[in-house]
């Protein structure tokens, strides 16, 4: 990937006089895992790193930085968020920069530390064809992509090359993983309503109510004023259980029907590891199906729940 | 908050099935309740009284009152609220008579119910804000969309009264359904004598304005500041030039079109003017049937008009009316007889709808008052009326009783014998149905002046026989099988809504019922209202009713929007939608929803905000369900009050 | 005493003031006998439904929860019961994920004039979360919770 990494410097030097700021990744405390960058001179561009380790979507940050030059380094997975942020006019186009990468996979830092036993060492990632290489110590440990990898990026539909702005590396077909690893959702749906009701239950009761899944969301740009931390209007109660917590989770989850692209960033930041997306997940899959509507795509659309069809084709109301 | 709980009796209504004193016993343990008694009647004055002087006593300053649907007295009791003192927003209602003793057999589990209900009430109570009406301009104009007998009335009267109006009609001439009648029961008095100098009025008033030959094409706004786009349909005529000379239909050379005026029983030019007391007396073309405009040549009639009026390039035109209040009076259709088979199925050329035939007694009509059958020409000696076609049978849809059709077959009997004294008329009725003043002793008339001979029964089916018609039915009373042979057989067809009906109910944001009539506001008390503030009913789009049903209702709807837009301005709703500005993150999700464009965005230092237009806001709450921040909040119906019911039903 | 110790399930009704309340006014006056399991919450329109309601009534213990109002195109705000149909539809997928039997929600629409609809509505939506029982309750809680509970719970006699 040198030779995208190289690219993408060029592009962002380039740019950089016009911009007030570029956010890319950067080698960070996690070996497993890059952190954000803000590039405000031209220096800082060297530090720019870019591998398998650049999970994190940095979308989230571009609303905080609106009325500013704001340069943005995505991922396919990440564009579709930039989308869904233009599409709810909260970023303005004229004023973000886009510098697409062809991703061939993103690490899932969680997965990789227990595979690895540690993330200790950890040099570099390489994906290749179908292993993941982690060079650790110089020694190579390989591991299938569905041990290691987001579960995002076997669904990949590849970057949208078309919205970005600059683009590093091959444009073609995002990498193809085969199948991916068994789902919470997938895991739900062979129980029984009380045993889901009871596995979410567990999960909570483990919630330690940090909303780091919120301040990680891209879309969740409420931030201070979410509905979960207020008493007007009181929707989740500060009680130390379970039910509260699943409640703020319903809310989340609803609060991005048709709007959530996936993106992971939730699960992504939770401490506690817990499958904080397959709600989401769930109404996603519903929202493709009734309204044939897929988040992140056409920054010109609607978001399914603020329009309507006097005619719902695939609504099957139920006779009484 | 202290509040005070009521539990009504309605006599025996609740208290029958509810253990009323029980639910105040159990309302006195819910937070906030220093008071709560059972009461007999609370909408009695009495049981006000009883209110007001609580509301001193214990100092309450928000009062529940579980009674019957807060539908029907909720205005009530907030006025009776307002009298002590309290804002009228500081009340709730449970509905604990129709959605529970009367619906509910159990007593017990009633009043748990009804308990669980008044405890909902008092933890919304809990939560509600004193709320001021503020005050919006309105256009004193009215419109009255339909011109028969009652939409006239309703017109006449808003415009004596002071009122602008603008009169739709979707026909070329006003005068509805009545204009087509020869004679009115039960004095037998002259229709057309009667009506048109209403309609004459209608032309000459100088506040109305009439737009015939038009229909609604949109209502936008609301109470007090509509906004109604009509479609003035092509008449291919310029009505500023016509003089109503008739020139143009004396040397129209398509002869042969069908009369709708004249229920298809007669032939007709393809420009003509419908009737010769027609208001607008304007010629209109019927495209349709029109040689020039089917096949591009002819325009005879423009070269006769003397004020060169025709215009074969009309185009249908939108104007928009600003009106504060609108009278629904479009009237009904007649049912289609061709449903009924057994009746000939509109096979039998003498086999006629009352209506036809009201247009062979009238000497306007296409026979100039002859009775004549369609068939032949030949006047008719024995002649069948058939009642209820198309009412009280459930097989085909249409339960209910039109009401009419006895008294007009009885009056149609009556000139029959009048026109023909040699005829002799026979009635297979169901009932006969004559509760008005004078009905029934006309309907005796018909019978015993006039010798109409009244058949109790059904018929099972009609068979032409040598050039006439055998009538087969069965006489109920006398419990045989009876056949008359017929020279003309006249159906009773009855009323059903009018065409269209639902799509205009659509528009004016008004209910039908599953017939499509209008629905009112309130069976008995609202009659003329309906759920949408400013809109009213006249007429038989409401249901079917007869001319002085209609003619009273076209006067009560009138005194609705006289005394709605007697006032300078409105007094607003409180409960509509309200932003917290310190929610707000302005990312507008309330504004792309809104139906009514009430919000719009503004920057409130130098942040994004939304803002209610109040006065446009009706209240919907669509914002406020779209809000993640619930930052908008519907004011009456937030999500703490909501969220306080549910958890006060469960947690 | 717990309601459901009688026969009685917990099911709320959000209904819209214009239509469907009025309906179950209808039913009412033509004394059409339903059971009585429901609770109905009166809302301007569908519209004002917050998906999260049904969501907090399921997490509160509601056994069923019944959503009515103006059929499509009769909304009296024009376009509420559009928005509810899409919100209420895309609900249907969060709820059998967190445990809640799809059959424990249902949305229709019922007008003023459709009183017989109305109790046949109510009548097949009670036996229907009759046929499923009682909703699984939360179990665990934290000590504080355990504390608390007794404080929020309504008393019903």
């Amino acid at each position: 990937m040198a030779s995208s990494l190289d690219e993408l410097k060029t592009a962002i030097r380039k740019a950089l006089p016009g911009l007030d700021v570029v956010i890319a990744w950067t080698a960070g405390p996690d070996a497993l895992s890059h952190a954000p960058l803000f590039i405000t001179e031209e220096a800082d561009v060297a530090r720019i790193e870019w591998d398998p380790r650049c999970s994190q979507n940095l979308a989230g940050y571009l609303p905080g930085l609106r009325g500013k030059k704001a340069g943005i380094v995505a991922k396919g997975c990440d564009v579709r968020s930039i989308v869904e942020l233009l599409q709810e006019k909260l970023i303005d186009r004229e004023d973000v920069v886009i510098f697409g990468l062809d991703c061939q996979g993103a690490v899932d830092a969680r997965s990789a530390r227990a595979a690895l036993g540690s993330s200790r060492g950890v040099r570099d990632v390489a994906i290749d064809g179908a292993s993941v290489c982690f060079s650790v110590n110089g020694e190579p440990r390989f591991f299938s992509p569905g041990e290691v990898l987001q579960s995002k990026c076997f669904g990949c539909a590849g970057a949208d090359a078309g919205l970005c702005d600059h683009f590093a590396g091959e444009r073609g077909l995002p990498p193809q993983f085969g199948n991916p690893p068994e789902s919470t959702l997938e895991r739900l749906e062979a129980m029984d309503m009380e045993e889901r009701l009871r596995f979410w239950e567990t999960q909570m009761s483990r919630c330690i109510r940090c909303y780091a899944c919120r301040s990680a969301c891209p879309l969740c740009v409420c931030q201070d004023h979410c509905a979960a931390q207020s008493r007007e209007p009181h929707w989740v109660d500060q009680t130390d259980h379970p039910r509260e917590k699943l409640m703020f989770q319903a809310i989340h989850a609803l609060h991005t029907a048709g709007r959530c692209t996936e993106c992971g960033e939730c699960e992504r930041a939770c401490p506690m590891g817990l499958p904080v997306m397959t709600l989401k997940r769930a109404l996603n899959r519903r929202i493709k199906d009734v309204f044939d509507y897929q988040a992140g795509i056409d920054p010109n659309q609607t978001p399914p729940l603020f329009e309507f069809r006097e005619v719902e084709t695939n609504i099957k109301e139920r006779e009484w | 908050m202290n509040i005070g709980v009521f539990v009504c009796h309605c006599g025996s209504n609740i208290a029958g099935t509810v253990d009323t004193e029980a639910v105040a016993k159990a309302a006195l343990e819910y937070r906030e309740v220093v008071f709560a008694t059972d009461a007999m009647y609370a909408c009695s004055e009495p049981g006000q009284a009883g209110i007001v002087e609580a509301i001193g006593t214990y100092a309450l300053d928000g009062v529940v009152v579980a009674s019957c649907t807060p539908r029907m007295h909720e205005a009530t009791f907030r006025r009776t609220l307002e009298r002590a003192g309290l804002n009228r927003y500081m009340f709730e209602m449970a509905n604990i008579r129709e959605h529970v003793s009367w619906v509910g057999k159990d007593k017990a589990a009633n009043t748990r119910k009804a308990a669980e209900l008044v405890h909902m009430a008092v933890e919304k109570l809990r939560r509600n804000e004193r709320l001021q009406a503020g005050e919006f301009d309105i256009a004193k104009r009215v419109m009255v969309i339909g011109g028969g007998v009652a939409g006239i009335q309703a017109a006449l009267d808003c415009a004596d009264g002071g009122l602008e109006v603008v009169l739709v009609e979707r026909e070329p001439s006003i005068g509805g359904k009545m204009s087509k009648l020869d004679k009115t029961f039960p004095t037998v008095d002259c229709s057309s004598c009667i009506l048109g100098p209403k309609m004459v009025d209608v032309a000459q008033h100088p506040n109305i304005t009439l737009y015939a030959l038009s229909e609604v094409d949109s209502v936008d706004g609301f109470v007090g500041n509509f906004n109604v786009t009509v479609r003035r349909k092509a008449a291919y005529v310029d009505w500023d030039a016509c003089t109503g000379c008739g020139e143009c239909a004396a040397k129209c050379p398509s002869k042969k079109t069908p009369d709708r005026f004249n229920e298809f029983i007669g032939l007709t030019t393809a420009i003509n003017i419908p009737f010769p007391q027609a208001i607008p007396k304007k010629a209109s073309i019927n495209a349709n049937a029109c040689i020039k405009l089917t096949k591009g040549k002819c325009g005879a009639c423009a070269k006769v008009c003397p004020t060169g009026a025709i215009r074969f390039d009309q185009k249908d035109e939108l104007v928009t009316e600003k009106v504060g209040a609108i009278i629904a009076a479009t009237g009904y259709d007649l049912f289609d007889f061709t449903k009924y088979g057994e009746y000939g199925g509109g096979r039998y050329p003498d086999v006629i709808t009352a209506m036809q035939y009201e247009r062979l007694l009238s000497a306007s009509g296409p026979t100039e008052g002859h009775i004549r059958r369609p068939s032949d020409g030949a006047e008719p000696r024995d002649i069948v009326f058939i009642q209820c076609v198309g009412s009280r049978d459930k097989s085909i849809g249409r339960p209910y009783c039109t009401g009419f059709c006895c008294m007009y077959t009885a009056k149609q009997t009556i000139l029959t014998k009048d026109h023909m004294p040699d005829s002799q008329s026979y009635v297979f009725y169901m009932d006969i149905r004559s509760p008005g003043k004078n009905y029934d002793e006309f309907t005796r008339r018909a019978m015993e002046e006039y010798g109409a001979k009244y058949i109790r029964g059904r018929v099972s089916a009609i068979q032409p026989k040598n050039g006439r018609y055998l009538v087969k039915g069965a006489d109920t009373l006398l419990g045989r099988q009876v056949e008359i042979e017929a020279d003309l057989v006249v159906l009773a067809v009855g009323a059903e809504a009018a065409r269209g009906a639902g799509e205009l109910a659509e528009k004016l944001r008004i209910s039908y019922d599953p017939y499509g009539f209008f629905l009112e506001g309130h069976p008995k008390l609202k009659p003329v209202e309906t759920n949408t503030a400013g809109v009213y009913l006249a007429g038989s789009c409401q249901g079917p009713k007869d001319i002085p049903s209609s003619v009273a209702q076209g006067g009560a709807a009138a005194a609705k929007a006289l005394s709605l837009l007697s006032k300078d301005k409105l007094a607003s709703d409180p409960q509509v939608s309200g932003v917290k500005l310190a929610r707000c993150i302005g990312c507008g999700k309330c504004e792309s929803v809104c139906p009514f464009g009430a919000i719009e965005m503004i920057e409130f230092r130098g942040m994004p905000k939304a803002s209610i237009i109040e006065t446009v806001c009706q209240g919907c709450g669509v914002c406020t369900a779209a809000c993640p921040q619930g930052a908008a909040q519907l004011r009456h119906f937030t999500d703490n009050q909501i969220l306080a019911e549910v958890n006060a039903l469960c947690l | 005493m717990s309601v459901t110790e009688g026969k009685e399930l917990r099911i709320i009704g959000f209904l819209c003031n214009w239509c469907s309340y009025a309906g179950a006014d209808t039913a009412g006056v033509g004394r059409f006998a339903q059971p009585t399991d429901l609770r109905i919450v009166r809302l301007p329109c569908t519209g004002r439904i917050n998906p999260l309601f049904i969501v907090r009534a399921f997490m509160n213990g509601a056994d069923g929860v019944l959503v009515s109002g103006c059929h499509p195109r009769d909304c009296h705000y024009s376009e509420g019961n559009f928005y509810a149909r899409r919100r209420l539809e895309t609900l249907k997928a969060l709820l059998p994920v967190i445990g809640v039997d799809p059959g424990r929600f249902e949305y229709t629409w019922v007008s003023a004039s459709e009183g017989q609809r109305w109790r046949s509505v109510v009548a097949s939506f009670t036996e229907q979360v009759h046929a499923l029982g009682s909703m699984p309750r939360f179990m665990s809680g934290t000590s504080l919770d355990l504390c608390l509970r007794p404080a929020v719970q309504p008393r019903v006699f």
